[in-house]
């Protein structure tokens, strides 16, 4: 549509009006499109929506009735944040089978068509999409990964576990050869060297697992720390801490 | 502040502020300004679309807080629009509202603090 053909339109649209009233209406507009210049015409016409809203716009406020600008304007507040209003959509539908069928049909689809132009591209469905592709894609590395964070994990967890085993199998072996050493009594300098073997053995192991019990208390906490850091790096700034 | 994320419009213009705005927005030609210029000038504050202002215009015309004249402007007459005694009285009306409007709205935002 031209200026020329928006000016008419609006014209014929405005018959209903005292001349005064209609004569000013177009002038303004007339005015309007001679100062935006040529070159910004198709994006004042797109602005301005269709004949039908700018005639209804001016009746309504000639008449003294509300104008609704949300049955003609469908970019309301919600719309701009990417949430298109149904309701807004299925009125200005209905408006569409009003009086003037064929034009008001005319324009509502041109409506639509801006209304599709100027909507974010960024949606909501396209980026749960979106987020839910690179979880695909990402998929067998991340597994791999996670793997690879929990293997180490577990090594580190059973080794020390198995330094305090290990410590304590020190410990009860000594207590045995003791208590064997004991038997062998009947022989007083085998037993003892036994019984003083057992002993120390005893009391190496002993001091061995109170040792690594010690280190665990110490390292566990450290390692449990760390590793809910590690996995909450990923979501930084949304972790509680 | 009048603007959200994106420079969209987060709280809605009544009828009584648009006035207001275009009140304020002609009063700073001394020779009166035209409509295109208007539209232009309004939207730099607020989202509007272009085809509301015309009403508005007409309106405060009829409300004589406006006057209009025509000149000469590259072959072709160019309407203008003034402000009158009467506009400019409104204008003052609406400043004063505003004012005392942004303070009690402050001071429920900024608990008790006021500009």
């Amino acid at each position: 549509m031209s200026r020329t053909e928006f000016l008419a339109e609006l014209e014929r649209l405005l018959s209903g009006l005292p001349e005064e009233e209609r004569q000013a209406a177009v002038q303004y507009y007339a005015d309007y499109f001679a100062d935006a210049g040529e070159e910004n015409e198709p994006g004042v016409i797109r602005e301005l929506g269709s004949p039908e809203k700018v005639a209804e716009s001016i009746k309504a406020d000639y008449y003294g009735t509300e104008f609704d600008e949300a049955k003609f304007d469908r970019r309301d507040y919600m719309e701009k944040y990417g949430q298109r209003s149904e309701k807004a959509g299925q009125e200005a539908g209905r408006s569409s089978e009003g009086a003037d069928g064929r034009a008001y049909a005319q324009g509502g689809a041109s409506d639509v068509e801006g209304q599709q132009k100027s909507a974010p591209w960024t949606s909501r469905g396209l980026k749960i999409l979106l987020i839910a592709l690179i979880a695909i894609v990402v998929w067998p590395v991340s597994l791999g990964l996670a793997g690879a964070v929990i293997g180490f994990a577990a090594a580190a967890v059973c080794f020390f576990a198995c330094l305090v085993i290990a410590a304590a199998a020190v410990m009860l072996a000594g207590g045995v050869v003791a208590v064997t050493g004991l038997a062998l009594m009947v022989i007083p300098p085998a037993g003892m060297i036994v019984v003083g073997i057992g002993i120390l053995l005893f009391v190496l192991g002993l001091i061995a697992t109170v040792a690594a019990v010690k280190l665990c208390i110490i390292v566990y906490p450290a390692m449990l720390k760390g590793f809910v850091n590690l996995c909450r790096r990923p979501f930084y700034g949304k972790a509680v801490s | 502040m009048l603007y959200g994320k994106g420079g969209c419009m987060v709280f809605n213009t009544g009828a009584a502020l648009l006035d207001a705005i275009v009140l304020a927005v002609v009063s700073m030609e001394d020779e009166g300004t035209y409509g295109y210029r208007i539209t232009q000038d309004v939207r730099k504050v607020i989202d509007v679309s272009e085809s509301t202002l015309y009403p508005v215009l007409r309106r405060l015309q009829k409300d004589e807080c406006l006057e209009v004249y025509d000149r000469q402007f590259d072959g072709r007459n160019r309407r203008y629009y003034k402000v009158t005694g009467r506009g400019m009285a409104q204008l003052n009306l609406y400043k004063a509202e505003w004012k005392t409007y942004i303070q009690k709205i402050n001071a429920i935002f900024e608990g008790g603090v006021t500009a």
